[in-house]
């Protein structure tokens, strides 16, 4: 039971590090935002 | 200081300089995958490993998919040490019949971490509880893995900073592969024998029972000690085959071998300053970085050795002679090996912290304030001071980064290095990677220094975990600053030492603390994991930002970073980021603890 918990510990340190990764890669190219529509343009 | 001294430090970096030209040389041209005189006899091995593991090697990954290969190659080389460790009872080479006994499950978390991210750190005592397999497969195979992906993250990085307008930072497999086959095998082959040559034993008995004139009996540890000690310097891991690590007469039998073992250490971090030169087109900027570096480490070592060769004023008072004479050392000599003396134990603990390492000849717990803050403050700033294997040169060229840009907010332009606009991004990335290791240090220091573990309640499972050979014990019930041999100040710095060396993936021990617990097994576990990795990924993001990144000429206005002022403005930014950040944490330890050993002395 113990072992599994730290096998847990380990594959979730991991698993939150490959996330930290692409998070790290959406900070340098962030997501294109919608068009803006709609409005006055005048 | 004494001439020996003096003489000691020369001559060390007098070796170490003869070394720096040729095998930076040599690692430039693997790296980019040109023949070397090594190919003849080893081209095959590496050429088999490609086909067996069904790699590319020309196959240029993007910084993402060159992190999570990374990712994915230490969390798997982690488990199989943790179970290796835990079912050791069942595997060969086991004379001592060690098993999940001696191995708890939290202690088998914190090895496993401990040696996939080349911290080594060992709340345990190698002849006491693992076996000659778990030594030399599942531990000792991290000796090599964990110093194969540091010196590839940092040619990763260099590749950044050297090529222009790519999309990748070069193949993580063939980097790791042309390390271990081109660089570390053939040194650890020749190092062996020459560790052999120097006394260390190397065999597969079972200990030696010897009886003593006294008559008493004493039982003698050996094993294959030569073949871990060469991969365990060369590769800056530190973790000692003997509990005594480099102080043990078995693993560090002369000064010649202390020589031999302290020029291993820094000997690719040394090196590699001058493959980052060759890689980027211009040799004195790997010669800038080199001077930082070993402007700190100058200091350092005068600092810890006069402090030492002073030893306490408490000797003064009690009349017994300080001073360095024909036929004693003077000065402070407790945990120190006679075979060494001062020096070459300040020379080594301020190497082996300014590395990575964590090898010690000595026990820093008992050196002065002053001589024990040395390696505290070298671990603190980030181990960059020729720093890991490949990590002391990602952790400088995370700190070049942040040179550049207070200098361009100074004059008022944007920052370049080596012809890269440095820029928004890079500039979080290094704080990112930075903040993060303060934040692990500081954070489970502060966590230690007041946290009460109950016997009842939710954390006081931390204390009952089934596999824990201490889960009945009192000593890891209540404060868990109840596990400090020392009190006030000299106990917080045990703390906070250990938090440093664990997050610096340094692995060195201030001693005095009971570390083998579950709370400080499981913390100081995360403290690695978070100091090797979370600092890594940020840094490979900065690399594959600017390895998109055009060249910019240089004009009049670009700062010249190759240069003397350059690298004395480095040095004051890992100084003052250093000092700032940690100053109050060694004012509560080492600090106050210097005034008061010496107002006790006035007494």
């Amino acid at each position: 039971m113990t072992d599994l918990f730290f096998i847990a510990v380990a594959l979730g340190f991991f698993g939150l590090s490959i996330a930290y990764v692409y998070g790290c890669e959406r900070l340098r190219s962030p997501a294109p935002t919608a068009p803006i529509t709609g409005g006055n343009h005048d | 200081m004494t001439s020996l001294a003096s003489l000691q430090i020369v001559i060390f970096f007098g070796l170490l300089l003869l070394i720096t030209k040729p095998f930076g040389s040599y690692m430039t041209r693997v790296f980019a995958g040109e023949r070397t005189a090594l190919h003849r006899g080893l081209g095959w091995l590496e050429r088999g490993t490609y086909r067996a593991l069904g790699i590319d090697p020309n196959q240029n990954m993007k910084w993402t998919t060159y992190a999570v290969a990374m990712l994915m190659f230490s969390l798997v080389s982690m488990l199989f040490s943790y179970a290796a460790l835990r079912l050791q009872a069942f595997l060969p080479l086991n004379p001592q019949h060690f098993g999940a006994k001696q191995m708890s499950a939290d202690l088998a978390f914190n090895t496993a971490a401990s040696f996939t991210s080349n911290t080594n750190w060992q709340s345990y005592s190698p002849e006491l509880t693992v076996s000659y397999f778990s030594n030399m497969v599942s531990l000792a195979i991290h000796n090599w893995a964990s110093a194969a992906v540091g010196i590839a993250i940092a040619i990763a990085v260099i590749r950044g900073f050297a090529s222009k307008n790519l999309n990748g930072i070069g193949n993580f497999w063939a980097d790791v592969v042309r390390c271990t086959i081109y660089v570390l095998l053939p040194i650890a082959f020749l190092g062996a024998l020459a560790f052999i040559a120097l006394g260390v034993p190397q065999n597969f008995d079972a200990y030696t029972v010897a009886e003593t004139l006294e008559g008493a009996t004493q039982t003698i540890a050996q094993g294959p000690v030569a073949s871990q000690e060469i991969i365990k310097q060369l590769g800056t891991n530190g973790g000692g085959f003997f509990n005594a690590n480099s102080a043990h007469p078995f693993e560090n039998p002369s000064p010649l071998s202390n020589l031999f073992t302290l020029v291993l250490i820094w000997s690719i971090p040394a090196a590699i300053t001058y493959t980052f030169g060759k890689m980027v087109g211009n040799t004195k900027q790997g010669w800038s970085i080199f001077g930082a570096m070993a402007a700190l480490a100058l200091v350092g070592m005068i600092v810890c050795t006069s402090a030492e060769q002073a030893g306490t004023p408490h000797l003064a008072h009690a009349q017994i002679e300080t001073v360095a004479t024909a036929t004693q050392p003077g000065g402070n000599m407790e945990g120190k090996e006679v075979r060494f003396g001062i020096a070459a134990s300040a020379l080594f603990a301020t190497v082996t912290t300014g590395a990575s390492c964590g090898a010690v000849n000595a026990m820093h717990d008992s050196f002065t304030p002053i001589g024990g803050l040395v390696p505290l403050f070298n671990m603190l700033i980030g181990e960059v001071i020729f720093g890991g294997v490949g990590a002391g040169l990602y952790g400088m060229l995370m700190f070049a980064v942040l040179a550049v840009f207070i200098a361009g907010l100074m004059v008022g332009r944007t920052p370049e290095y080596l012809g890269k606009k440095i820029e928004k991004f890079e500039v979080q990335m290094a704080m990112l990677a930075m903040l993060i290791l303060c934040a692990s240090v500081l954070g489970f220091t502060a966590l230690s220094s007041v946290i009460h573990l109950p016997k009842e309640g939710a954390l006081a499972a931390l204390n009952t975990w089934p596999g824990s050979a201490y889960g009945a014990s009192d000593s890891v019930y209540g404060a868990a600053t109840g596990n400090l041999n020392n009190s006030g100040p000299h106990g917080f710095s045990e703390i906070f030492y250990t938090y440093a060396s664990g997050t610096g993936n340094n692995g060195s021990a201030f001693a005095g603390i009971t570390a083998n617990t579950p709370w400080y097994n499981t913390t100081i576990g995360f403290a690695m994991l978070i100091g090797r990795f979370a600092m890594i990924v940020p840094l490979l993001a900065m690399a594959g930002a600017l390895a998109k990144k055009n060249l910019v000429p240089a004009s009049s206005g670009t700062f010249p970073t190759d240069t003397a002022t350059f690298a004395t403005l480095l040095v004051g930014i890992v100084v003052i980021v250093g000092a700032l950040t940690y100053f109050p944490g060694l004012a509560l330890g080492p600090i106050v603890e210097h005034f008061k050993m010496q107002a006790l002395a006035t007494l």
